[in-house]
């Protein structure tokens, strides 16, 4: 933290009351944001994007590639149409939640996938603005994060995810971020 | 100082559609500020650095996914940085370190330090609009351990010019940080 200097002496007397007033306040988060960190070498330009590779096919292949693939994608279709039971995804499960000060959320959470992730949908209205964590619980503990996700009107709708097998907690809830309050659970 | 007269939102837009000259300019503005929340997240200097790497690589993969009618481009940002973070405390199976329930907390409350990460998130970002002479002459006001005199010794330059260099240094993130005024 740094140590606490006099706006005056950085820029000096000869400022209007309404400008002062002004930069008074950048004053003070600056000195409450504290010092950016030096980038090291590795980070001063970004690294190369991620990018995928691509092997073109060859000329005489092509027209072969592009059949297969489309009767791969209308099989996938098909067994993806028939897993999911129809044309829209619901949710497995739809959870309520509550919290003291009225907020409240819904957490509908969608069939899990081949990797074990199971996709969720969280709506939250009565959140006082700010970032937030949704967690799993196991014995009232925070257990296993799911993601964060911002407030800043009345209701918000994130896509969050759960990489775990579920039946190992006992709850959901919802923190600020980087504390343990329960501002809403299950 | 920023060199590219593209928004954030511009930037993200451009990002998604494979504009590798505007995720240079994002990681130009924003890699302070991730590192910033990296460090305070876990602590350890080197995996913050890979948590850095593993944010912008994920903002490279989602930009298309950002929507500017639901939110400022730094609110999005700063949400996925986040999010990587914990992905990669997750990944590596360890706690983060200022979310481990059973640690000491000697410093800010949750909220406060919750509110800290998102102040120094806008305001790292802020600094980096400034011009060069104007940002090295704010970090050494504030974070350098020099007297305003000093600083004018060690720059070589008047007193009065380190004044108004400050004062038109802090006028400019005053118009930066407008939101948060």
């Amino acid at each position: 933290m740094a140590e606490h200097r006099d706006l005056r002496d950085l820029i000096g007397d000869d400022v209007e009351p309404e400008e002062l007033e002004r930069l008074e306040r950048v004053h003070a988060l600056l000195e409450q944001a504290g010092p950016p960190p030096e980038l090291p070498p590795s980070l001063v330009h970004a690294a190369e994007p991620p990018s995928a590779k691509v092997i073109p096919f060859p000329r005489r292949y092509r027209y072969t590639a592009i059949a297969a693939a489309a009767i791969a994608a209308v099989a996938l279709f098909g067994i993806g149409y028939l897993a999911a039971g129809g044309p829209d995804e619901k949710p497995v499960e739809t959870l309520a939640m509550r919290g003291e000060s009225g907020a409240s959320a819904q957490l509908a959470v969608f069939a899990k996938d081949h990797a074990g992730n199971w996709p969720m949908e969280l709506q939250v209205s009565g959140l006082a603005p700010g970032s937030y964590e949704l967690w799993l619980t196991r014995d009232g503990e925070l257990a296993a994060p799911c993601g964060g996700f911002l407030v800043a009107g009345d209701e918000t709708t994130v896509p969050l995810n759960a990489p775990f097998k579920l039946n190992e907690f006992d709850g959901w809830v919802v923190v600020p971020v980087g504390g343990d309050e329960r501002v809403l659970t299950t | 100082m920023t060199t590219d007269a593209r928004t954030d939102e511009e930037l993200l837009a451009d990002v998604a559609g494979g504009d590798q000259i505007a995720f240079e300019e994002l990681h130009r503005r924003y890699a302070r500020s991730v590192l910033g929340i990296a460090l305070r997240r876990i602590g350890d200097r080197g995996r913050a650095e890979d948590a850095t790497q593993d944010t912008f690589a994920s903002i490279w993969r989602s930009a298309s996914r950002f929507d500017p009618a639901r939110g400022e481009a730094t609110s999005w940002l700063y949400t996925v940085a986040r999010n990587a973070i914990v992905d990669g405390l997750r990944r590596r199976r360890e706690p983060p370190v200022d979310d481990a329930p059973e640690m000491a907390a000697p410093g800010p409350g949750p909220d406060d330090a919750a509110e800290q990460s998102w102040v120094a998130w806008r305001v790292h970002r802020a600094l980096e609009v400034l011009p060069e002479q104007e940002r090295s002459l704010v970090e050494l006001a504030y974070w350098g351990g020099l007297s305003q005199s000093e600083i004018a010794d060690y720059l070589s330059i008047p007193l009065g010019t380190v004044k108004t260099r400050t004062r038109s240094a802090l006028s400019r993130l005053a118009d930066e940080l407008d939101g948060e005024l």
